[in-house]
């Protein structure tokens, strides 16, 4: 290795002065709210919590956990998050494949296809309309099979794919090899970093949707969601019920604070914990042999 | 990326020979069409609702025709056209930042060679993303109020004399917003990015070290040009999204002083529309959104592909 | 009110969510809705079980299965009802939704979506039933259901709420007042506040005297919210400071039967006068424009907060809860009414006694409901002194007990337990949205909600709020406000007019318009270094929002009520 110029040295003490700086506020909402999960939920009212919990209490966890149905909601979650990341993983990467593929005749008119998807929205009542007739409401399909491709992601994974080498495909190709061979075999195992990042998103938007749940499943509690679970503990402690009557019925719930701080903690930990087996694929500097031209 | 070519642009000859060959590649795009068609086009149909009075009784076939009375409603409406010009400045403001943010954290923390910091740092960055926007805003709210740590550092540097009250100016709001933004969102926005940045060919800077190239150099002739399609990619689709400049973060952290630039179009529907039961207005306001969109998008695609860059379709 | 904010949050989640994931919706699931099942226990007397849905247009707490009184009072009914509550939608939309699905749970409540339900033909009408259930019929005395009838003349829904049986024992003004900290009128030595101008001298007095509290803490003498709907705190003390009682939106002018406008009126002119006033003296709190409620209700549990004008059910829970919890109760920072006018002598009617009854929006059974009769006969069930005892007050021995004189009372610890989230989700079950009573229990003696136990109330009442009714010889907040009972007009209240208009026509257009000014304009000229002309910049575009329109659909309105009453 040379010798660190001035430069660098500069550069890097810059460095790490923002990076320092740019953790500092980006923990702090964090840590405030970890703070608030452990505080009781009273005392949170007054403000002025900032790292450290005033009144320590575990209740706010113990509510968040003690809600009924979250057995049921945890289990539809993870399993809508599993089956969900993966059928839309390899729906957009199938999809991204094929517009990839720079001889593909009609690439242009299938991504313009996709691409105005992202801008139009038909409305809450007939795409509800839609789901009824397809007979996908009150099942759990209705959580995987209408948000599997999205062109966001799609365009996202062919970007990645249309920067690999070209010779990769013809060389299969004088191999043989047919384009699904092609997809499977070469193209996907190159596409890990893509792939990390798609499935992230992915899983996070599952992970994270009770919408659905809510519309779907309303008089049910067969297919409900953590989210979902939790979104209905916080709006029935909620002060802001939004009407006179409301508040006037909502008699002495105390100030959901607390109880929101906790749920957030709750349902991020899962994620925080999965998280570095996905990191090493785009943090590390993985480098795939055989990708040079 | 480093190695990629510039796209070939000839014009590929339908032929029967060529569609053979690609049977299945067609076969699966059929199925895709179908899927998107079925799923995100069929719904369309609901823009209906734009030119009918609608009533739920009624439903979609049954309800009156009004013809462009809704969108007549809305462009009559000088509050409307302010809507729009909030709408365009906060989404072209939140569009620049937090494209400008994400890209200059990820290239930056790429050049962090500590493996174990730039972990840590990567994980705690994209944290906020999943706090939501009542958490946030709220903390922002106490940061900026009178007695918050704002005021409290500037009156020491001695920047300001008494106290500031950020959120009665309407002058300091669309700053506030892009804050609020790029403090939630940075991290994750940088995600891509530091995906796009893995697959570049480590030995190109090793190339480049033995050329002599400072770390600048490296940014600006391996990095920055690796990572580019990506990032035209992200800034082509999100040209088509400058009108839903949200509508939470402006919601809570708005105020009768500044409603005046802190409404935007997705408010308006709320208060015009939705809360009144007027499912058409929203449906309105909808397709003008959409409509917008498309054409950003077309022109921004049709200035990329021209200037030879990556583009949409 | 219309705009929630929660809602509305949520309705934006949905917005921006929707281009990604493809938002969809679904019919409620109504499978069991009426359907018979087989209780399981072993019980002897157990019957046949119904399960009923049911979808309330609020949100709510939901209760577990099994929980402990839903099952006692299926077990004495033969129904049990699952309770689904409104969650990150507006009303109006979720009712869309389910109309759109065209499958009904048994029984609904859709607040502000509940004309569309009748308008799209989805409820049962009561009529046949009321004739059947006594004590259904007993809620409401003739005139008053016919109020409840549609244009095809037949009622669909009940509300609920309001509606007192026997003697009124409400204690606390659950209504809008200028609220003082008890320890500023003991500072005072307990002086008459009548009017405005008093309330603020006396405000300046005290915080001359007092700037900080004990420890340190400067005080905020008077502070006033302005966020969103909660917007009423500074936006319509004008129409109870010239003596008219919430009509909301409008004076009814009781001489002329002619609808005023207060936002113009004189009397609201001086009050944003006085206000302005006050805050350039620094009396006003300098962020009262621009905080939010949760900065609001915090700013109030420190105790700093002197006064301030709202609505009792707004801050009381949360605020009494922490004072309690700080000790700042025994230290006099609970709050009393006052009821101000704007000039000395004058009457003033800013608690509403009697009943007010919505007819917006209420209980009723759908067409989905396989076994009306069963519905109807559990409205009438609810009703029972037994069941309605069990709803509110609980088991006796386990939630309360009944002392000498058959008076029931809490100790402590029920009360903590009763209020415990945990206990409401496995042991409560109040069937809120179900018909139910205020007032006196059919024994005589005890109130139908504990709330308003007389008993209950005296026990929990701090040292200084006791010493404070003392001096002014009164035993209530119903009576410390000192209101004149005079009954109000077959028309009261007219804000459920107004809350339900829409921009269909022009005096719905100039509604929402009003709203938007005044959102900007009312803190704007309360902050401003001249009144005058600030007051008449809100003036022009006040007018440009042609009020007119407004009040001549009101005035109609008002005239049709009246008409209807005679």
């Amino acid at each position: 290795m040379k010798k660190k110029s001035i430069g660098d040295r500069i550069f890097i003490i810059g460095n790490t002065i923002f990076m320092v700086a740019f953790v500092v506020i980006t923990l702090y909402p964090v840590l405030n709210t970890l703070a608030i999960s452990f505080n009781d939920g009273i005392d949170t009212v007054r403000g002025g919590i900032h790292l450290i919990p005033r009144k320590f209490t575990w209740q706010n966890y113990y509510t968040v956990l003690n809600k009924e149905n979250m057995i049921t909601g945890a289990y539809i979650t993870v399993l809508r998050t599993v089956i969900g990341t993966f059928l839309a993983l390899a729906a957009n990467a199938l999809l991204a494949f094929i517009v990839s593929r720079k001889r593909f005749l009609f690439k242009s008119q299938l991504s313009l296809f996709w691409v105005i998807t992202m801008y139009v929205n038909g409305g809450l009542i007939p795409v509800f309309l839609l789901y009824k007739n397809l007979h996908l409401t009150g099942t759990f399909w209705v959580y995987v099979i209408p948000g599997a491709v999205s062109a966001f992601n799609m365009l996202v994974l062919r970007t990645y794919m249309v920067g690999l080498p070209d010779s990769l495909e013809e060389s299969a190709q004088l191999d043989g090899a047919g384009y699904m061979t092609i997809f499977a075999r070469i193209i996907s195992p190159l596409c890990k970093p893509v792939y990390a990042t798609v499935a992230l998103f992915v899983a996070v938007g599952q992970w994270n949707s009770w919408f659905d749940a809510m519309l779907y499943n309303r008089m049910s509690d067969k297919y409900t969601t953590l989210q979902y679970e939790l979104m209905k503990l916080l709006s029935s402690v909620m002060q802001q019920s939004g009407s006179a009557d409301g508040m006037r019925n909502a008699g002495n719930s105390i100030t959901p604070a607390s109880i929101r701080a906790a749920a957030t903690i709750a349902t991020m930990l899962p994620i925080v914990c999965l998280y570095p087996f996905l990191q090493r694929y785009f943090v590390t500097g993985l480098t795939i042999g055989g990708v040079k031209e | 990326m480093g190695r990629r070519k510039k796209q070939i642009k000839t014009k590929q000859e339908i032929t029967w020979k060529e569609i053979k060959r690609q049977k299945v590649l067609i076969i699966w795009s059929a199925f895709f069409v179908i899927y998107g068609f079925i799923f995100y086009y069929l719904p369309l149909g609901g823009w209906i609702m734009a030119f009918q009075n609608y009533k739920p009784k009624d439903g979609l076939f049954h309800s009156k025709f009004i013809g462009l009375e809704k969108f007549a409603f809305l462009f009559s409406d000088a509050a409307f056209l302010r809507v729009i010009r909030n709408t365009l400045a906060m989404g072209t403001i939140n569009l620049v930042t937090s494209f400008v943010m994400a890209i200059l954290f990820a290239i930056l923390l790429n050049e962090v060679k500590n493996v174990v910091g730039k972990k840590l740092v990567q994980t705690i960055s994209y944290l906020p993303h999943f706090l939501s926007w009542i958490i946030v805003t709220g903390i922002l709210h106490d940061a900026l109020s009178s007695t918050g740590i704002v005021n409290e550092m500037l009156q020491k540097l001695g920047l300001i004399s008494s106290q500031i009250n950020f959120f009665a100016h309407e002058s300091y709001f669309w700053p506030i917003v892009a804050f609020a933004n790029l403090w939630k969102e940075t991290g994750w926005n940088a995600i891509i990015y530091l995906a796009a940045i893995t697959a570049i060919d480590p030995s190109l800077y090793e190339a480049a070290s033995i050329d002599g190239a400072g770390r600048w150099a490296k940014i600006r002739y391996i990095t920055l040009p690796s990572i580019k399609p990506t990032i035209m990619i992200l800034l082509l689709m999100n040209v088509g999204n400058v009108l839903n400049a949200g509508f939470e973060v402006q919601y809570i952290l708005g105020n009768g002083l500044v409603q005046k630039v802190s409404q935007t179009i997705d408010i308006y529907v709320l208060n015009w529309g939705i809360s009144q039961n007027d499912y058409s207005l929203g449906t309105a306001a909808g397709i003008f959104k959409s409509a917008v969109s498309i054409v950003l998008i077309i022109i921004a695609n049709r200035l990329a592909k021209r200037s030879g860059e990556e583009s949409l379709f | 009110m219309k705009y929630k904010k929660l809602t509305a949050i949520l309705l934006a989640t949905v917005m921006t969510a929707s281009m990604l994931t493809g938002c969809g919706g679904s019919a409620p699931k109504t499978e069991e809705g009426g359907s018979k099942e087989t209780a399981s226990s072993e019980e002897e007397g157990s019957k046949d079980i119904i399960d009923f849905t049911m979808f309330i247009a609020m949100p709510g707490a939901e209760i577990n299965d099994g929980n402990e009184i839903q099952e006692l009072i299926a077990q004495k009914t033969g129904v049990r009802v699952k309770e689904t509550w409104l969650t990150g939608q507006s009303a109006a939309e979720a009712v869309g939704t389910i109309i759109a699905g065209g499958e009904y749970p048994d029984f609904i409540d859709g607040g502000d979506g509940q004309m569309a339900l009748y308008d799209a033909g989805a409820l049962v009408p009561w009529d046949d039933y009321l004739e059947k259930h006594p004590k259904l019929k007993e809620m409401y005395s003739d005139e008053e259901w016919d109020r409840f009838r549609q244009e095809d003349g037949k009622i669909y829904w009940a509300n609920i709420f309001q509606n007192t049986y026997g003697e009124d024992k409400s204690t606390t003004h659950n209504d809008e007042a200028f609220w003082i900290q008890n320890k500023v009128l003991a500072w005072d030595n307990y002086p008459e506040i009548e009017t405005l101008d008093q309330y603020f001298d006396l405000l300046e007095r005290y915080v001359a005297a007092n700037p900080t509290m004990e420890d340190g803490t400067e005080v905020i003498p008077y502070t006033a919210l302005c966020e969103d709907w909660r917007y009423f705190c500074i936006e319509n003390a004008g129409q109870f400071l010239a003596g008219y009682p919430n009509d909301g939106s409008v004076i009814v002018n009781t001489d002329t039967m002619k609808i005023e406008d207060y936002n113009t009126s004189e009397t609201t002119q001086r009050y944003l006068k006085k206000l302005n006033e006050e805050y350039q003296k620094g009396i006003v709190d300098k962020e009262f424009a621009t905080q939010t409620y949760d900065e609001y209700i915090a700013k109030l549990s420190t105790g700093r907060v002197l006064g301030m004008c709202d609505q009792w059910w707004d801050f009381y829970a949360t605020v009494n809860d922490v004072f309690k919890q700080q000790g700042l109760d025994v230290k006099g920072c609970n709050y009393v009414p006052l009821g101000l006018t704007i000039d000395e002598g004058m009457e003033n009617m800013w608690h509403t006694y009697g009943d007010t009854q919505n007819l917006a929006n209420g209980i009723a059974v759908t067409t989905s409901c396989e076994d009306p009769d069963a519905a109807f006969q559990f409205l009438e069930d609810c009703l029972d002194q037994e069941i309605h005892d069990l709803r509110f007050w609980g088991i006796e021995g386990v939630d309360y007990l009944v002392d000498e004189d058959g008076l029931y009372y809490r100790t402590e610890e029920m009360r903590m337990q009763w209020a415990n989230k945990e206990y409401q989700a496995s042991h409560r079950c109040v069937y809120s949205y179900m018909p139910q009573y205020m007032g006196t229990s059919r024994d005589g003696k005890n109130a139908m909600n504990p709330d308003q136990q007389t008993s209950e109330f005296f026990s929990s009442l701090a040292e200084p709020l006791v010493d404070c009714f003392d001096a002014y010889g009164v035993t209530t907040y119903v009576e410390m406000i000192g209101s004149v009972n005079k009954e109000t007009g077959p028309w009261y209240p007219m804000y459920s007019y107004s809350s339900n208009m829409t921009t269909e026509t022009p005096g719905g257009v100039a509604w929402t318009k009003m709203g938007e000014v005044k959102h900007e304009w009312l803190p704007k000229v309360v902050m401003s270094d001249n009144f005058d002309s600030t007051w008449s910049e809100y003036m022009t575009a006040y007018e440009g929002c042609k009020p007119e329109d407004f009040l001549a659909e009101m005035q109609t309105e008002l005239e049709r009520r009246v008409s209807l009453a005679e």
